[in-house]
């Protein structure tokens, strides 16, 4: 039996913004016989919240933090550690758009981080009035040059219904194999 | 088979969830398991061995165990760790002094291979205490951060005032229902 390779994924985004909501939708679509926390008993995450999935040949681990401002001084201890970064943006949320962009600036210039690809979900896109990616996307490109060379992709999703999961992790999948020489899998030696 | 037997397990109901109290002495936990269970603050001596109690929340069933805290007792807490679903651990927070041993005694109980399956649930306890840590100071100062392979959750709690149990009792029901 050859040991499936492991990667940490990291979810970061304001408190509100869906994460837990999202890491229950993914957990769904890709665990069989998974039935997720119904989104109505999902509550304010304060700790961590992980989940497992395999998909092409690989194991994903992911980390879902708390998003509270007096929370965020807690992400960082987890940076060195992550393969990947889903950043989740409310899109339905303008009047904290700008609070989430900064919030985001700060997340990349940490340098535990550099290298390491970054999805950016503007998610509930099942409400009708929400900003859609074209709007999202412009915001979070703004600083080209602090992306610098990493992967960044800015995707639409509804975490809600599922929408758009699937092709995010995917082009996550993809971008964590080929970074994989600048940052390894983890080690299962003491798994 | 396996569907005749998850057949008869829900005619039977769910199996009782056992749950540990931990935390250091003086964190509150007896007052926590008994604000559960009646609903009330009773008046707490030191606890020299254990409290028992089952504890009805929403339609589920509890078996809480409150293990004394001292330091000559926390040696005994390994005895109760087999077959433990969920462990509740309580935190002083107005307590600086000894969160660093509070800390200690949370990672020596989580190396235990008995319990590398069971939800924790910390409580920073005592925030009606002026000056008391906040969450974040909590998670920072017991060094949560390196827990990195087991789902948690931490709650402000006022023991006495019944503040903050309700959401920490609703997500560890909600989390005990999804590990089944």
């Amino acid at each position: 039996m050859v040991q499936k390779d492991e990667y940490c994924v990291l979810i970061l985004g304001l408190d509100n913004a869906g994460k837990t909501t999202y890491l229950e939708a993914a957990k769904t679509k890709l665990t069989k016989n998974y039935k997720g926390i119904h989104a109505s008993k999902i509550t304010t995450t304060v700790g961590l919240n992980i989940g497992k999935i395999e998909i092409t040949g690989v194991r994903l681990t992911f980390w879902d933090l708390g998003g509270q401002t007096e929370l965020q001084s807690l992400w960082d201890k987890y940076y060195a550690e992550s393969h990947a970064i889903i950043y989740i943006v409310d899109s339905n949320d303008r009047d904290r758009i700008d609070e989430s962009k900064e919030t985001f600036d700060k997340m990349i210039a940490n340098e535990n981080l550099q290298g390491i690809p970054l999805l950016v979900l503007a998610n509930k896109q099942d409400i009708p009035e929400c900003m859609g990616v074209r709007e999202v996307k412009p915001i979070f490109n703004k600083n080209a040059h602090m992306i610098g060379k990493r992967d960044c992709m800015v995707m639409p999703v509804s975490a809600l219904t599922g929408e758009g999961v699937d092709e995010g992790i995917h082009w996550l999948v993809d971008c964590v194999k080929r970074n994989s020489l600048m940052r390894p899998p983890k080690s299962n030696d003491n798994s | 088979m396996g569907g005749l037997w998850s057949y008869f397990r829900g005619l039977l109901g769910a199996r009782e969830m056992r749950i540990l109290i931990l935390g250091l002495d003086g964190a509150g936990k007896t007052t926590i398991l008994y604000r559960l269970q009646v609903g009330e603050v009773v008046t707490t001596i030191p606890t020299i061995g254990f409290n028992v109690e089952q504890v009805q929340y929403k339609n589920l069933k509890f078996q809480v165990w409150d293990l004394g805290g001292q330091t000559s007792i926390r040696p005994y807490w390994r005895c109760y760790y087999s077959n433990t679903d969920a462990i509740i651990y309580v935190v002083d927070s107005a307590d600086k002094e000894r969160i660093g041993i509070s800390k200690e005694e949370l990672f020596h109980m989580l190396r235990e291979e008995e319990l590398s399956d069971a939800i924790l649930v910390v409580l920073a306890n005592k925030q009606d205490m002026a000056g008391c840590m906040t969450v974040a100071e909590v998670h920072q100062a017991l060094g949560l951060e390196a827990l990195k392979n087991r789902t948690f959750q931490i709650f402000k709690t006022s023991a006495t005032k019944g503040e903050g149990l309700d959401q920490a009792m609703d997500w560890l029901a909600n989390a005990l229902q999804n590990k089944k």
